[in-house]
């Protein structure tokens, strides 16, 4: 019973491994083959299925001009807009998360609870029944195609995830931590920066890790409201497709896309493990 | 340290509703520097109410609150200087031991030095001084309840340590330790202890002066003693004391005795400006004995059972429909059927409509 029971735990790890990883494995070999052997026929193993090269790499780093076609500068526009919104969204949500669980608002009949559902209801609301405001909004501001109107686009869409996750963390922090505080010398922002917050960290993590998934990932509004002046990255990658399909430069585009949010898993998981989100509360 | 007013004290959570339920209602108190307190009471009484308010974190509907003479109604919770344990530990995850106990003189400003010396003195009576460079999150429950206390206990010019049921959360022998503790704290510093708590023991064994709440009101204030032996109120007489006091329906019958089930018994006090006949009797079983040569205030009872309790005998007893219990020393030989019970004249209480006349 218990061999089948630690037999079928592992099969189902393996299984799932392969599914998860074999689509990396294969953008990995993909990013180094040619039209010859992506084309002609099923190769999987460089040097004896294929002789790998580096041209599908070498055309995300070209400029134009010599053929390429750069993703350099939209990746660092990518990176810029959602570490900008992210950290903006993280500190307004967060203020107004901490409001909602402590204090007590009232505006005929909307209470705490109404107000927390509007910030999650923008995001029940299906994008493209935004697209039309922020287009207009964007516009009047003369903010179209700029970096700063993305920005102010993905805060309105990522603070309502951080206010969700820190509203329900802050719920769970127990009162009498804010109350003890006070007592204790400080004045409430005092309490909510030397005690509230350090006790946060770990939702502070989470909503973060969301926030930056979110942003990082939005082809959309990155779509409709950019043309020329800025690009971020998703864009940039669809704009590769061409008549004849650049497996290779896709591929590898995808890869180096993917990265950052490995990257941000790997350093969540590492606090993870280390055990640093047990015990924070009782 | 500070002389404590409450004054014309009332507090309702629907103030503003046309029929307020008042949690608290309206009572003044004084709390001497120095004196250790207990606010005793069922769950729901308001106890944690009245602590809340003074220390701040509730703004009473009605009434004044005075540190030292000085109002304090309006002043916040930070600038009181007062000091609150919950009922469960409530600690600086991210800090070290060291450091929660020196929050609150950290966030007053004092002197690294100053700092130093309290922090150790308190981890000393403690006997935290072991841990205080562990993290705070990794200690045991009763653990984290001694810093709560410690952060307390830190100031020493605090007014007053307030303590909602600390030691719930610890285990016995602990806590007769800690509260022999917080007695030497409040001999030595001369530190306000006011203590809330569900548990006569606690409260008797803690407190010179015991203040019984019961369902927002200030029923008895008195010491132990008073409390024990000359309940105000019927509730008094049977929340406090283990078993409860003995209270009998009964009729009055002169000037000073009164009748239950036709036996009459007689009484120290004056029964002559009552509304009514009828009234109870209140008598302490630690005060009812096997009579031995008395002739008067006896009665005729059929014991039910006899329990050892170690230390004491309980009997419990039947006359018609009473049950009486009574305490008596292990010793005592206790036959079965037609005993006869002494009840001291002196210790009898009688309530009018529940109320100690």
């Amino acid at each position: 019973m218990n061999k089948l029971y630690i037999f079928l735990k592992y099969f189902f790890i393996v299984v799932w491994t392969v599914f998860v990883v074999a689509p990396f494995l294969w953008a990995l070999t993909t990013s180094f083959k040619d039209f010859q052997s992506v084309n002609g026929g099923v190769t999987y193993i460089p040097w004896v299925d294929f002789e790998p090269n580096l041209e599908g790499w070498k055309v995300l780093i070209k400029s134009p001009a010599k053929g390429g076609v750069d993703i350099i500068e939209p990746y660092f526009n990518s990176l810029f807009v959602t570490c900008t919104a992210s950290l903006i969204s993280i500190i307004l949500g967060t203020l107004s998360a901490y409001a909602l669980s402590r204090y007590t608002f009232k505006a005929g009949f909307v209470k705490n609870n109404d107000i927390t559902f509007f910030f999650i209801s923008q995001r029940i609301m299906p994008p493209i029944v935004l697209s039309i405001p922020f287009f207009l909004f964007l516009s009047s501001i003369n903010l179209l195609d700029s970096l700063t109107g993305l920005i102010v686009v993905y805060i309105v869409l990522l603070m309502p995830i951080a206010v969700w996750i820190m509203v329900d963390f802050f719920n769970k922090v127990p009162r009498e931590i804010d109350e003890t505080a006070l007592i204790d010398g400080c004045n409430p922002y005092q309490a909510f920066i030397k005690v509230v917050l350090p006790n946060s960290i770990p939702g502070l993590i989470v909503a973060g890790m969301f926030c930056i998934i979110f942003g990082w990932i939005d082809f959309f509004f990155a779509f409709i409201l950019t043309f020329t002046e800025v690009q971020l990255l998703p864009v940039k990658i669809v704009a590769l497709n061409s008549s004849v399909t650049p497996w290779w430069s896709l591929s590898a585009s995808a890869l180096v896309s993917v990265a950052p949010l490995i990257i941000v898993a790997f350093i969540v998981e590492r606090y993870l493990s280390k055990g640093n989100l047990s015990g924070a509360i009782k | 340290m500070a002389k404590i007013d409450l004054s014309n004290i009332s507090h309702s959570y629907n103030p503003n509703d046309p029929n307020p339920v008042f949690a608290l209602n309206p009572f003044s108190m004084t709390w001497e520097n120095g004196n250790r307190y207990a606010i005793l009471g069922p769950s729901g009484c308001g106890k944690t109410t009245m602590l809340n308010i003074v220390s701040g974190l509730v703004r009473p509907s009605a009434g004044r609150i005075l540190f030292d003479d000085k109002d304090v109604t309006d002043l916040k919770t930070e600038d009181r200087n007062i000091a609150q344990v919950f009922q469960f530990p409530v600690i600086y995850n991210t800090m070290t031991v060291y450091e929660n106990l020196a929050f609150p003189l950290k966030c007053r400003d004092f002197s690294k030095s100053k700092t130093d010396e309290r922090v150790n003195s308190v981890a000393e009576t403690l006997n935290l001084k072991s841990f205080l460079n562990s993290p705070a999150r990794k200690l045991t429950a009763d653990q984290k309840q001694l810093i709560s206390l410690g952060r307390g206990l830190v100031r020493e010019d605090v007014a007053a340590v307030l303590m909602d049921e600390p030691l719930t959360v610890i285990d016995p022998d602990l806590k007769f330790r800690l509260r022999r503790n917080l007695k030497e704290i409040n001999e030595q510093y001369k530190t306000t202890l006011v203590y809330v708590t569900h548990d006569q023991n606690e409260a008797m064994t803690f407190a010179d002066n015991i203040i019984v709440m019961s369902e927002g009101e200030v029923v008895q204030t008195g010491s132990p003693k008073e409390l024990f032996e000359r309940p105000n109120t019927t509730f008094v007489g049977y929340f406090i004391g283990s078993p409860a006091m003995n209270l009998f329906e009964s009729e009055a019958y002169s000037n000073d005795s009164v009748k239950i089930n036709n036996t009459l018994i007689k009484t120290h006090t004056n029964l002559s400006n009552l509304k009514t006949k009828n009234v109870k009797l209140g008598i302490r079983s630690e005060f009812i004995k096997i009579a031995q040569n008395q002739n008067e205030n006896l009665i005729d009872v059929n014991v039910e059972k006899v329990e050892d309790l170690g230390n004491y005998k309980l009997i419990t007893a039947k006359m018609g429909d009473f049950t009486i219990k009574s305490k008596v020393t292990r010793e005592t030989e206790i036959s079965s059927q037609n005993v006869k019970l002494h009840i001291p004249a002196e210790k009898c209480c009688v309530y009018e409509d529940n109320k100690l006349i």
